[in-house]
């Protein structure tokens, strides 16, 4: 197991502050860095894999200080997000080289299971150089696993990808993350961190806007009122209803049914029952409607 | 734009404001004109950022350098002639000129191959050979101004010095044309032999030892094979290398005194030998330019 | 010492183009040599000159450039130096393993030529090619140790490198006496003028003791070793966009 740790850290360039007063933990699983362009991702991951030093604050992993210290990358593993590698070689020897300079005792056969693991063993004996985008960055994850480390940090790694190789990547990713491995990637494509990542760090302008499980984070935006979509066997009779009860905020009738504005959730998820059984009003389908990463994220950008 | 609503049979596309543009549009020429300014200024690093600036103009202030010290010798001696001609000074300090030819050709050059953006160019009025020309006109420009700088101080310097002021201007405008041939030469070497890496390091490291192994050589050559042949053959040597080839040319051609007296043509057969071999040099470096790029579509 | 880290460079450094451009200078170096002796009909005073002006002036700080940037600075401008050093490996250990490699290709690609040339050339029963050894073996191993440092510090390093190789031991070092006691050349000079000591056809002479040359040597060798091994450990590869 692997904790990486940020304590109040900050990096400014000159008068820049790209990254302001972060603290964040992050623990085995699947957790994805969101956050607009520009909002300091790419400096934090630099701060977390050793090479960009905190102008203040402090990074460790496991306790240990992340900068200056290379025996750390025995345990973290790096997508990195150079364009060329070592061009003249073919896939296997390139990650056999990557293998060996870990130290690794058996590394041809670690970089045959590790092209195996990102599904490039078709093209394993063929020059880099003549690789697509999306192939080189599967070799690149090839390199960052070879060793089995307990940490990845990734960046944009489905930059490029096509759908079957980014729905691979996906699986790959969430195995890893349940094996109890540490998984960091950073994104901006909301779906893809839905879909796997099971805590999120959101990073806007430097500044960390909000930690933890996205619906987690929803229920606190407590000045956005929650929507519901809402289908029933009688939808006006059971608009009338709710806009009488008084705790929601605002009802409108959609061809498929209702559509509800509630800030105060709790109160009304008490009374949408009540309503239901006192009108005789059968419920087919209650759907929150906001619950979305999208929606989380557009909301903590934009305050 | 939004598409087309599902469930209709004809699709409908929705006005949201956008607009074409109906406006005058500038032709070729003024995509060339930009193109050129826009490499001389790059050479520079104005329009880049800071640190783009810190090499060009610390080059320039080296390069300025002598000749600052040629007009207080002049101002304080009272000579009535400066110790180094107009037309002299680039050819005996060229190897600033070399670093900074070195240093901007594959600055102009490389990075459009390395990035993969010469298409972008092309779908736009200019033509491939529009680029290759405005690259190389705008790093011959840039050349210029780097020469011309530290012969414009030496004039405004002589004129201070109350030193002739008909020789002065004639010695200064002969000292630009000199400047100019020899811009246009250095560029065309350096922009050829920088559009066939897509290295910028690399580029710079083979310009510099071409140059600067063909200065060592020219000169070892011309004085063995003047030595042991002729005055005549030895002079030929001068074909070699740029600098020499202009020493030689501007010394027939304007009367100015050589700064390798060696390697100037003994007789007309020699300056006509070195004219086309000039313009061949250039012809022959374009011409590989074009060869060049008309490879260079996709990515 | 990394092994690994040592054949990715002897790859790097001897792959395809550079290793041209590397075995052309060398022989254009042989070609001066053999038009010298024509020229001069092997008079070693000529040899000497030639050497000290074109071989050891031009042709050896050139070399030593390709080499001692060629083995760090193309990774360092395209990014995937990020591979080495994203590994458990002390960055005095990369350092290392690069320099021994370039050191060995650059004393092959120096000294073999310079001799031959010198033989070519016009020399007096060997001596003067077994002087111009040892200074282009003490050179050579000066000249690659600071570009290599250059290489790390600077984005353009072919460019400082030159400046300092031509315009501060060659052009300077003729006007600025001061110069040339801190001139590689000087010091790389001086075991060949004990050598050659009583030989006064030859015109060569260094401005600094053999003493004070070698300690001069091993002092910037140390110096940029650690100045290299330092900005390694702080480089700032650029990790994610």
């Amino acid at each position: 197991m692997s904790t990486l740790e940020l304590t109040s850290v900050s990096r400014w360039f000159g008068n820049v502050v790209a990254v302001n007063d972060v603290t964040m933990t992050i623990g085995p699983g699947v957790t994805g860095l969101l956050g607009p362009n520009g909002a300091g991702k790419s400096t934090l991951l630099a701060m977390m894999s050793g090479f960009l030093a905190p102008s203040s604050g402090t990074v460790t992993l496991d306790g240990k200080a992340v900068w200056r210290n290379p025996s750390i990358y025995r345990s973290i593993g790096l997508v990195p997000e150079a364009e060329a590698m070592f061009d003249a070689m073919t896939a296997r020897d390139f990650v056999e080289a990557n293998a060996r300079l870990h130290g690794l005792p058996h590394a041809r056969e670690a970089a045959r299971a590790a092209i195996e693991e990102v599904d490039m063993t078709f093209a394993i004996d063929r020059r880099v150089s003549t690789f697509s985008k999306g192939m080189k960055q599967r070799i690149k994850m090839a390199t960052a696993l070879v060793h089995s480390p307990s940490v990845l940090l990734l960046d944009e790694p489905f930059n490029g990808m096509d759908p079957r190789q980014r729905m691979h990547l996906l699986d790959l990713l969430q195995r890893l993350g349940d094996e109890g491995r540490t998984v960091l990637f950073s994104s901006h494509i909301l779906e893809e961190v839905e879909d796997i990542a099971g805590t999120i760090e959101v990073v806007v302008a430097g500044r960390q806007a909000a930690s933890g499980d996205f619906r987690s984070i929803r229920r606190l935006m407590t000045e956005r009122p929650h929507q519901y979509a809402i289908a029933s066997s009688d939808n006006r009779a059971l608009a009338a209803a709710i806009v009488a009860d008084g705790t929601a905020d605002a009802v409108s009738l959609t061809a498929d049914g209702l559509v509800v504005h509630a800030s105060n959730f709790g109160a009304f998820v008490h009374a949408l029952p009540r309503l239901a059984i006192a009108k005789d009003i059968e419920l087919l389908d209650v759907t929150p409607a906001d619950e979305s990463l999208e929606s989380v994220f557009t909301y903590l950008v934009s305050r | 734009m939004s598409a087309p609503a599902p469930n209709t049979p004809n699709g409908v596309i929705h006005d949201i404001g956008f607009r074409h543009y109906d406006g005058p549009r500038l032709g070729r020429g003024w995509a060339f004109r930009s193109l050129l300014w826009e490499t001389v200024r790059g050479a520079y690093g104005l329009g880049r950022p800071a640190k783009s600036r810190i090499m060009p103009w610390l080059l320039l202030s080296f390069f300025m350098v002598p000749a600052l010290v040629i007009v207080i010798v002049a101002i304080v001696t009272g000579d009535d002639a400066l110790a180094v001609s107009y037309t002299q000074y680039p050819l005996t300090v060229s190897l600033l000129v070399t670093l900074f030819a070195a240093g901007r050709a594959p600055y102009a050059v490389s990075r459009d191959l390395r990035n993969g953006v010469i298409p972008l160019y092309l779908s736009r009025p200019i033509t491939r050979r529009d680029y290759v020309l405005a690259k190389f006109a705008g790093l011959s420009i840039a050349i210029f101004i780097f020469i011309a700088a530290p012969i414009t101080l030496m004039m405004v310097g002589a004129l201070l010095a109350k030193l002739s002021v008909a020789d002065t201007v004639l010695g200064w405008l002969g000292g630009l044309l000199m400047g100019a041939l020899l811009a246009a030469l250095i560029a065309a070497i350096t922009v050829t032999i920088a559009a066939f890496t897509k290295r910028r390091g690399l580029g710079v490291a083979a310009i510099l030892t071409v140059l600067l192994i063909a200065t060592g050589m020219a000169a070892i050559i011309v004085d063995t094979v003047g030595f042991h042949v002729s005055h005549t053959a030895g002079s030929y040597g001068a074909l070699l290398e740029p600098y020499m080839l202009i020493d030689g040319i501007g010394a027939s051609l304007l009367g100015v005194e050589a700064v390798n007296a060696s390697v100037e043509p003994t007789n007309a057969l020699g300056i006509t030998v070195f004219i086309a071999w000039y313009f061949a040099v250039i012809g022959g470096a374009l011409a590989l330019l074009f060869a060049r790029y008309k490879k260079v579509g996709g990515v | 010492m990394n092994t690994v880290v040592m054949r990715l460079a002897a790859q790097a450094l001897l792959g395809r183009r550079r290793i041209w451009l590397l075995i052309g200078l060398a022989g254009l170096l042989l070609a001066v040599a053999a038009l010298t002796r024509w020229g001069s009909g092997g008079n070693p005073a000529t040899t000497a000159t030639m050497m000290m002006n074109f071989g050891l002036g031009i042709l050896l700080p050139i070399m030593c450039l390709l080499i001692g940037t060629g083995v760090i600075a193309p990774e360092i401008e395209d990014g995937s130096v990020v591979y080495l050093l994203a590994k458990p490996l002390r960055r005095s250990t990369i350092a290392l393993s690069k320099l021994v490699v370039a050191h060995l290709i650059a004393l092959i690609f120096t000294v073999v030529p310079v001799v031959l040339a010198t033989l070519i050339a016009g020399d007096v029963g060997g001596e003067l090619a077994r002087a111009f050894a040892v200074t282009t073996a003490l050179a050579s191993v000066t000249y690659v140790s600071v570009f290599f440092a250059i290489a790390v510090l600077s984005s353009n390093p072919t460019i400082i490198g030159l400046l300092y190789a031509v315009l501060w031991e060659g052009s300077l070092a003729g006007y600025v006496p001061g110069v040339r006691t801190l001139s590689v050349r000087q010091w790389a000079l001086a075991p060949a003028e004990a050598m050659l000591g009583g030989n006064a056809v030859v015109n060569v002479h260094s401005d600094v003791s053999i003493a004070v040359g070698i300690i001069l040597i091993v002092a910037v060798v140390l110096a940029s070793f650690a100045v290299a091994v330092r900005r390694l450990a702080r480089l700032n590869v650029r990790v994610a966009d």
